[in-house]
């Protein structure tokens, strides 16, 4: 073999792997910072997430003060030393059913993140459905058939059920298991009493005390069929305080109750005006959400409104169901402690597609 | 024969030089690649929240302590998202595995697991020390 072959091989060999290793070294020394602009996304957005959970916000009191915008959002409970333990004002004040409610607008400006949107939920462990199932007709009573399922998602939830009736002037509690996730139940009510009925259960797992869930359920009795909830009053629970604002004129409002798990007790009037009226809550021991009936007459019809406090479930925020072709959009799972209980909440983050 | 040779010549130099632009090629492509566990990191820090929270009165101590594993099951079971399978298993001071019963809801199959661990502590009747070890995968 002539040498000038083998010089000409051996310097074309030597090129092609010096420039060879030239775009290994590159490729080597740039993927990190290559990979870093996509995979640091949800990176980054998981610590928005977090940052929505631990950070008081600024004032770190903003959900006991209905009138103040948070200048910087943040859900934490100031003073406590554990993670992940919200505030039950702030969390009141995402439901859009209070009257002190902060709009999406004005918790995604204090966020001041101007490219990343969000969506929160932040509900019970486990789901309560109540049904009536039957009625029967007695001399001087009727007795209601009630089927009571706890459930996530599907699955049965072995609890203790608490389950109280009111009606006009009528309170009645009853605690019962439900070990196989249902339970049915009848309730017995005297024709002297005038509804509508509201039936309020309120459910703890079996095993966790801090693990409760609740619903209501309103039926006739005595009366014409209910009006849906919210026809007659707006409930907003704050800072151990509830504002019953009129929806309508000619109300008059005869009871308030508070009701947990182990306790109930007749709210007191604080203050009363021509379009609301202002009731303190006490302060239960129980690790479980407040349930807060008002009742009331609307002329000479009687009814009876609920709420939670906190007020659960709470789902604000953006609305990613279409945007997940233009945006990145991440969720993230947290258990959340509001009040000693325990609530799933889930977080979506989103922004402009990279 | 002068120029056959060189002919030839310049064909081993082209299989050679195809050789070696492949193997550039292979030894780039195979270079480590700092893989994102992400998902995994998510998985694993859910399950040390959960259990976090769980025990943030004690209650898994004291479940530990009454050898209530059915407890530590739906608590487990109700705390973690649907979807989400999980295995426990709960190791003494001496590193001896203490539950007696599965503490579980399935088997993992192929999936991709995490894992976290967390140190928890009971003091009745006396101190005791506990590693629990949470195994975690997503149910397709």
């Amino acid at each position: 073999m002539p040498a000038v072959s083998v010089d000409t091989f051996f310097a074309c060999s030597l090129m092609v792997m010096l420039v060879l290793s030239a775009m290994a070294a590159t490729t080597t020394v740039l993927r990190p910072h290559i990979n870093n602009a996509a995979e640091g996304i949800p990176e980054r957005y998981r610590e928005i997430s977090k940052y929505l959970l631990l950070n008081e916000g600024k004032p770190s009191n903003w959900g006991q003060n209905g009138q103040t915008a948070p200048e910087t959002f943040g859900l934490a409970k100031p003073f406590v030393k554990s993670a992940y333990e919200l505030d039950m004002d702030k969390v009141s004040r995402l439901n859009s059913e209070n009257v002190y409610a902060i709009s999406y607008a004005d918790a995604y400006a204090s966020l001041k993140m101007p490219d990343v949107s969000f969506k929160m939920e932040i509900k019970p462990l486990f789901e309560v459905s109540i049904s009536l199932v039957a009625t029967f007709k007695l001399d001087n009573d009727t007795v209601y058939k009630f089927r009571i399922s706890t459930e996530r998602n599907g699955s049965p939830v072995p609890t203790q059920l608490r389950m109280l009736t009111v009606a006009e002037d009528y309170l009645d509690a009853i605690s019962v298991s439900a070990a196989s996730g249902e339970k049915l139940q009848n309730i017995t009510i005297s024709d002297s009493v005038t509804g509508p009925a509201l039936l309020v259960v309120l459910a703890r797992s079996s095993y966790n005390d801090k693990i409760a869930s609740f619903n209501a359920f309103a039926f006739a009795h005595n009366s014409a069929e209910p009006d849906p909830k919210g026809t007659f009053l707006r409930l907003s629970p704050l800072d151990y305080g509830l504002n019953a604002s009129f929806l309508t004129s000619g109300i008059s409002l005869t009871q308030a109750y508070a009701l947990t798990f182990d306790y109930d007790s007749p709210l007191v009037q604080m203050a009363n005006t021509s379009e609301s009226v202002t009731y303190e809550i006490p302060h239960f021991l129980d690790s479980a959400p407040t349930v807060l009936v008002v009742t009331g007459l609307d002329t000479l019809t009687f009814f009876s409104e609920w709420t939670a406090y906190p007020q659960m479930p709470i789902d604000m925020g953006a609305d990613f169901a279409d945007s997940h072709t233009l945006s990145d959009v991440f969720s993230f799972t947290y258990l959340v402690t509001v009040d000693s209980a325990i609530y799933d909440c889930a977080i979506w983050l989103g922004g402009p597609k990279k | 024969m002068r120029n056959g040779n060189a002919g030839q010549i310049r064909i081993i130099e082209a299989v050679f030089a195809v050789f070696v632009i492949y193997s550039a090629f292979a030894v780039t492509a195979n270079l480590p690649i700092s893989q994102s566990n992400s998902r995994n990191d998510n998985l694993a820090s859910l399950g040390l929240q959960t259990l976090t929270e769980l025990d943030s009165d004690g209650s898994l101590g004291k479940y530990i302590d009454q050898g209530n594993w059915t407890a530590l099951q739906e608590d487990l079971s109700l705390a973690l998202p649907t979807g989400v399978s999980f295995n426990l298993t709960i190791y003494d001071e001496q590193m001896c595995e203490i539950n007696t019963a599965v503490i579980g809801n399935g088997s993992f199959g192929n999936q991709e697991m995490a894992f976290t661990e967390y140190v928890c502590t009971s003091r009745s009747p006396a101190f005791r020390c506990y590693l629990i070890r949470l195994y975690l995968a997503v149910t397709t």
